[in-house]
């Protein structure tokens, strides 16, 4: 069975903010696959440009409410990538990232990418149901 | 107990193993309940032919080679879960997200969209996951 996760806040539809043709999430097999988080104002919908370190509290944060909300949590990832705008940046997303993962942290791969908008990380998740 | 794995024979000339190109991949492989789909470029299934074009273009050739492997392997469009598209530039997003919410008209998958270096001149890679 495959289930489409809505938003459990209005600034985290990303298809309804900026057109992105994706769902928030979408349940299957005992997953959940999370559409690529970005650092925005989940009431809101507004992009908060910052530091790495800021748009990965957002980001986290934003990840915790949405998975929250479909019944699972940041303890139930399985499976994180990470894409950052400078690989110079990499301990600087461990520092922040190391915050949210404190138990058995998931799977991960870092890999630098252009993100949209000129962000400086995006993560794209899964977790167990 | 182990779940399946099978690699999914696919009656089409993609570059992948089967096909003897000699590329080490196959197009998709079943794990479990889930399909998963190696990152298409835009080809001919017939041919095998490369389809170099716009970006728009790219992803249309894409996502019609996308539908036909999918239902060749049992599943569909209206099963993926989790999409990946990678674009030679952020700046082509919206040139590709036009043409692919056309294939996805209803309750979309999960996806990610990032920029990447891409080889040899592609502009578009997609790749995804399904249920089957």
């Amino acid at each position: 069975m495959r289930e489409v996760i809505a938003a459990p806040l209005a600034g985290l539809d990303l298809r309804q903010h900026y057109g992105h043709h994706q769902s928030p999430a979408v349940r299957a097999g005992g997953l959940i696959f999370c559409s690529g988080m970005l650092p925005v104002d989940p009431q809101t919908g507004e992009r908060r440009h910052g530091t790495l370190t800021s748009e990965a509290h957002i980001i986290l944060g934003n990840l915790k409410l949405l998975l929250e909300s479909a019944g699972s949590s940041l303890d139930r990832l399985v499976q994180v990538h990470a894409l950052i705008y400078d690989s110079i940046e990499y301990d600087v997303l461990n520092r922040v990232y190391r915050q949210y993962v404190a138990n058995g942290p998931p799977a991960r791969t870092v890999w630098t990418a252009q993100i949209e908008a000129g962000f400086k990380i995006q993560l794209d998740v899964v977790a167990a149901a | 107990m182990s779940a399946k794995r099978e690699v999914i024979p696919l009656p089409v000339r993609a570059p992948d193993t089967a096909s003897g190109s000699g590329q080490p991949l196959s197009m998709a492989v079943r794990g479990g309940d889930f399909l998963f789909v190696s990152g298409l470029t835009a080809i001919d299934l017939r041919s095998g032919e490369r389809m170099q074009g716009t970006t728009a273009s790219e992803t249309r050739q894409i996502l019609t080679n996308l539908k036909q492997l999918l239902d060749a392997a049992g599943s569909s469009l209206d099963k993926v879960v989790k999409v990946n598209v990678l674009l030679h530039s952020m700046l082509e997003e919206r040139n590709m997200n036009e043409v692919y919410a056309r294939f996805f008209p209803d309750q979309p998958p999960a996806r990610t969209v990032c920029g990447a270096r891409l080889p040899d001149g592609v502009k578009v890679i997609v790749e995804c996951t399904a249920l089957v």
